[in-house]
């Protein structure tokens, strides 16, 4: 969005097709306050709670009890949560734990790369302040430093129990969220 | 990647031409975003279809680990040694107190060094499941991803009831371990292991003996005995490339010198071979827990030792699941070493990985290497 207004000209069909754009944008926005009253929003954000894909992108350690959530006893894909490969068709990225230097710039790369909506979970006490790495050199001191988070789920590693409790808690969230949220 | 065929045209674009080196060969990034990858980057030159190079770039998880074991004491920096490989926390422990043990001159009780064995082995069989679900994973063998992880849980269960945690156990302390063993747990180990063996069986027939995991593996990603041995791999790799190598056998530490198990290898040095290998070292695991529990000693587990390591230079060192993982350690008689260098399994293996992917295809990339057992954060600490 340039912040200079263009130039007004005098071919009938470009004014056409600006009083057009108005017209589209006043009806996207009518179209948005439809979508976000009661029952219709609340038809999409069921939609949105069991459909939780998360992305697959690992940290660290905590992978560990991920994996074992998404396992077999566990099952996180009763949940609607599935570990999914591409990151355009994900709404989830869970980290896993101790985020370096190195891996903050992905993390927020693939986090720039997803689309609204998209939730993060802080899985691990590295993720949520440093842990047990709390000083060292190399590490990120908690996600909330470069991402917003919905969900913080603490332990060391937390065990698959605490991370299936953080995903309904942010099934809650959305559960009573707005369709548009910047809107 | 520019496959026009003239070479003498004028390139608006900037692209190289055909002749010049790199021209016909595309290059790929692969992770840390993954399917095929773990927490590390694989950078992937491609002729068409085959592999003419791949170079790890790994250090996304880098922690710092050597640095952070000389700001705490000896017990605190037992859960920070063990992170680096959480499912193979209790291997990694053992390479720490042996060190320390060696500084200080303090000799377990046997009951103590048989429960370390315990764990161990434990450890060690949770350790190769867990390879082998992700390996499933890169197969798209979805039926593997969830067998291994259902039937490790048996295994975390005995772990959970014997050191009160699931994976961190940090029960190997210098002197000993924390605790004995609670009521039951042999009868219930025993039941579980022999399970497990049967569903090893399962496991044969539903994947072992697969075309889609034998066509993709054998043969594929070959790496020679002589290479296995000049680029230093240790552990599953160095066996599955024919080399009779096991700490356990060769340097007997803990209670290993009293115990009777094979090491297995297997010749071929192929992905199927090294798959193979942590199968059958799977077995014997198995088939060494319930041995421990009827040789098991009585008496106490631990035995009184100072939380300080003395003045001088010690070397600990370990077979742990994927290989030799082993601590140098520098002391000035504080509580905290003054230094300490801290080599594990992964990290020797890494080497392999640009070996055993030459002239593999894109398609057997993910299993190719997984074969290696490369665990990115054991390897970055
Ligand atoms: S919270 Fe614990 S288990 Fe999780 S990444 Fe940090 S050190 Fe590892």
């Amino acid at each position: 969005m340039s912040a200079q207004k263009p130039v007004q000209s005098d071919d009938p069909i470009e004014l056409l097709a600006d009083s057009l754009n108005v017209w589209v944008g006043k009806l996207s926005d009518i179209v948005h306050k439809v979508i976000d009253t009661e029952p219709i929003r609340n038809v999409i954000n069921w939609a949105r709670m069991y459909s939780l894909w998360p992305v697959n992108i690992t940290t660290a350690c905590c992978s560990a009890e991920f994996g074992a959530a998404s396992g077999a006893r566990h099952d996180l894909e009763r949940f609607g949560v599935l570990p999914y490969g591409s990151l355009r068709q994900s709404d989830l990225i869970v980290i896993e734990g101790t985020i370096t230097k190195k891996m903050a710039k992905r993390l927020r790369m693939i986090y720039d790369q997803m689309a609204i909506p998209r939730y993060v979970i802080a899985m691990g006490d590295c993720a949520i302040s440093g842990g047990l790495f709390h000083d060292s050199y190399s590490i990120v001191n908690g996600a909330h430093e470069f991402l917003p988070v919905d969900v913080y789920v603490p332990g060391c590693p937390p065990r698959p129990e605490a991370l299936e409790h953080g995903i309904i808690m942010l099934q809650e969230k959305i559960r009573s969220s707005k369709v548009y949220p910047q809107s | 990647m520019t496959t026009t065929d003239k070479p003498t045209q004028e390139n608006t674009l900037g692209s190289p031409s055909p002749d010049e080196p790199g021209a016909q060969t595309l290059t790929l990034s692969v992770g840390p975003q993954h399917s095929g990858s773990g927490h590390m980057r694989l950078i992937v030159e491609l002729d068409g279809d085959i592999i003419l190079n791949a170079q790890p770039d790994p250090g996304y998880v880098h922690r710092g680990i050597e640095k952070i074991i000389e700001l705490r004491n000896i017990i605190r920096s037992i859960p920070v040694i063990e992170r680096p490989s959480i499912i193979d926390a209790s291997n990694l422990n053992h390479a720490w107190v042996r060190a320390i043990e060696e500084l200080q001159g303090v000799e377990p009780p046997a009951r103590g060094q048989y429960l370390r064995c315990l764990l161990n082995e434990m450890n060690r069989i949770m350790s190769h499941l867990y390879w082998l679900s992700i390996y499933g994973v890169f197969l798209g063998h979805t039926t593997m991803f969830m067998w291994p992880l259902g039937d490790r849980e048996l295994f975390i269960d005995l772990a959970e009831s014997l050191t009160g945690a699931r994976i961190t156990y940090s029960y190997l302390v210098p002197g000993g371990v924390r605790r004995d063993l609670p009521q039951g747990f042999a009868e219930e180990a025993i039941k579980r292991t022999e399970y497990f063996e049967k569903r090893l069986d399962e496991y044969e027939n539903i994947f072992f003996k697969n075309p889609l995991f034998t066509s993709r593996a054998k043969g594929v990603g070959v790496l020679s005995r002589q290479k296995a041995i000049e680029l230093g791999t240790t552990g599953p790799t160095l066996r599955g490339s024919g080399v009779d190598a096991d700490l356990r056998k060769d340097e007997p530490y803990a209670a290993y010198g009293e115990l009777d198990f094979k090491v297995h290898t297997r010749p071929d040095g192929d992905s199927y071979s090294r798959v193979m290998v942590h199968v059958d070292e799977m077995r014997e695991s198995s088939q060494l827990i319930r041995q421990i529990l009827k040789k098991l000693p009585s008496g106490p587990v631990r035995r009184k030792a100072p939380i300080v390591v003395p003045r001088g230079e010690a070397y600990g060192r370990v077979e742990s699941a994927r290989g030799e993982c082993s601590f140098y350690m520098i002391g000035e008689g504080g509580d905290k070493p003054y230094r300490a260098r801290y080599i594990t399994g992964s990290y020797r293996n890494m080497a392999a990985i640009s070996a055993v992917l030459e002239g593999v295809r894109l398609a057997d990339m993910p299993t190719s290497w997984w074969s290696i057992d490369y665990w990115p954060v054991e390897a970055d600490r």
